[in-house]
């Protein structure tokens, strides 16, 4: 289980979060929403450690995250993994190379074949043919780099995967892939996941869960039916203000 | 930080011993070609400003000495040096920095791989031996450039400029020259991944990385130059 205890932090001068607590509970998907700037990333950088928050906790798995020290960081990251905005794949690296970089550090020494036998598995997963595994990734669209960067983070079987906007600066049909694509991973690698979006359609197409974030703190948190329902101002401004993108 | 970090990391040579290959070849192998170049050109310049300036009134042998003594001293391992802050500093700061800016080194972090044993480490360790092999070629080089010079355009015999070059040498001048390709090869590979790492901003950023890297590259040099200059006095 994943605690977000009162997290306050200041960047540039100006509070981002201003007191954000949040529960993830485990075997769930939740989506964090709202607009852009107001410390979404932010908030899922604190949870691997990428971020010191200036007051509050982050518990992961009981550990707390900015206190930990280099073994209990190293039991955070084995559980975690991180699917960035724009896919931070390794551009030296072939895709090879790339997932090979998803297994613990060490893994592959010694066990080549059962290191491909996942690697040639997980891209799989994201429906990508083995024939990419010898490219770079500026040979690869921006729909495949993402599934790419999304393989990469479920290779290793974490706990816990967090995608940070998985859908930003895609076209919609490759928008609407990678959501299908975040919902059955997460089914299959039985994760729990964290999927911080602007893009309202994703939010309630792939969330257990949603928090609106808003000024700092979770305006509002519930199902998506909830959500939908609800007379919250900041949901209501939000939702009301999203562009439809059509079903996902 | 970072260099209590890279020490810290090389008790773990089975990490990058991989890696320091790979970045060995393009630090040594690649930069050969530029190295012998400069090492030839600064030879026949020094067996010319030697012979036109100190060879009036003393013996002719004097221009194999300044060749053999400036390239082992100074030339050999400084130029080399800039060479390769340009070719390799410039390189590593701004891919470093394009991974820093690009979120890769973010990247490296939540998968609980040490940029440092990753990245880092490899460059230093293969920065700071393969020094050492091109600037013995690039001394050599010089050497045997300043020969062809003194010998083609200058008019002095093989054997007065091997009795020179006997005359002058000395064992302390080679373990001064393999002293400063050591403190060089560490300074061009450690600095550029400093500056690498603290990159910011995006592809101008990356762009002001690779300047910064080199510039403090070339001045840390000339510091080092200076500093080093007492250890030739001990070794002769």
């Amino acid at each position: 289980m994943i605690r977000i205890i009162g997290v306050h932090k200041w960047l540039g001068g100006r509070p981002v979060l201003s007191g954000v607590d949040l529960d993830v509970r485990e075997g769930e998907t939740l989506a964090i929403m709202g607009p852009s700037g107001t410390g979404k990333s932010v908030l899922l950088k604190h949870i691997v450690g990428l971020f010191d928050p200036d007051a509050g906790d982050i518990l992961v798995d009981g550990i707390s995250v900015p206190s930990a020290d280099r073994a209990e960081m190293a039991a955070v990251r084995t559980r975690t993994a991180y699917v960035f905005q724009n896919s931070a794949l390794f551009d030296s690296m072939t895709v090879r190379g790339n997932l090979r970089m998803g297994l613990p550090p060490g893994f592959c020494r010694g066990r080549a074949a059962k290191c491909e036998e996942l690697v040639r598995a997980a891209l799989d997963h994201v429906n990508l043919e083995p024939d990419v595994l010898t490219l770079l990734p500026a040979e690869l669209s921006g729909g495949m780099q993402r599934r790419v960067a999304i393989a990469r983070a479920i290779i290793g079987k974490r706990r816990y995967v967090l995608y940070d906007e998985p859908t930003t600066g895609l076209d919609p049909v490759n928008a609407t892939r990678i959501n299908r694509l975040i919902a059955r991973v997460g089914e299959e690698v039985d994760a729990t996941s964290i999927v911080v979006t602007h893009d309202v359609e994703s939010a309630f197409f792939l969330a257990d869960r949603i928090a609106l974030l808003s000024d700092g703190v979770v305006a509002a948190e519930g199902t998506p039916h909830e959500l939908r329902e609800t007379d919250n101002r900041a949901v209501r401004e939000f939702l009301d203000a999203a562009p439809a993108r059509g079903p996902a | 930080m970072l260099g209590v970090a890279t020490l810290r990391a090389l008790a773990y040579p089975r990490r990058y011993a991989l890696e320091t290959v790979h970045h060995a070849k393009f630090i040594g192998l690649d930069s050969l070609p530029l190295v012998l170049l400069m090492g030839a050109l600064s030879g026949a310049v020094m067996a010319q400003q030697t012979m036109y300036q100190l060879s009036p009134g003393l013996p002719r042998e004097i221009v194999a000495g300044g060749v053999v003594g400036g390239m082992l001293t100074e030339l050999g391992p400084v130029l080399t040096a800039v060479v390769l802050a340009g070719r390799v500093g410039a390189a590593i700061g701004a891919e470093l920095g394009t991974m820093k800016v690009t979120n890769q080194i973010d990247a490296l972090l939540t998968m609980g791989r040490d940029p440092v044993v990753e990245l880092v480490v490899p460059r230093v360790v293969a920065g700071t031996i393969i020094l050492i092999p091109l600037v013995m070629l690039a001394n050599v080089m010089g050497i045997f450039s300043g020969y062809v010079t003194s010998v083609g355009i200058l008019g002095l015999s093989t054997a007065e400029y091997v009795d020179g070059a006997k005359g002058y040498y000395h064992h302390g001048a080679l373990v001064f020259s393999l002293v400063k390709a050591v403190a060089y090869g560490f300074a061009i590979t450690f600095i550029s991944s400093h500056v690498g790492l603290r990159a910011t901003g995006g592809a101008a950023g990356v762009g002001r990385t690779a300047t910064r890297a080199v510039v403090a590259i070339i001045v840390s040099i000339m510091v080092l130059d200076t500093v080093l200059g007492p250890v030739y006095k001990t070794l002769t």
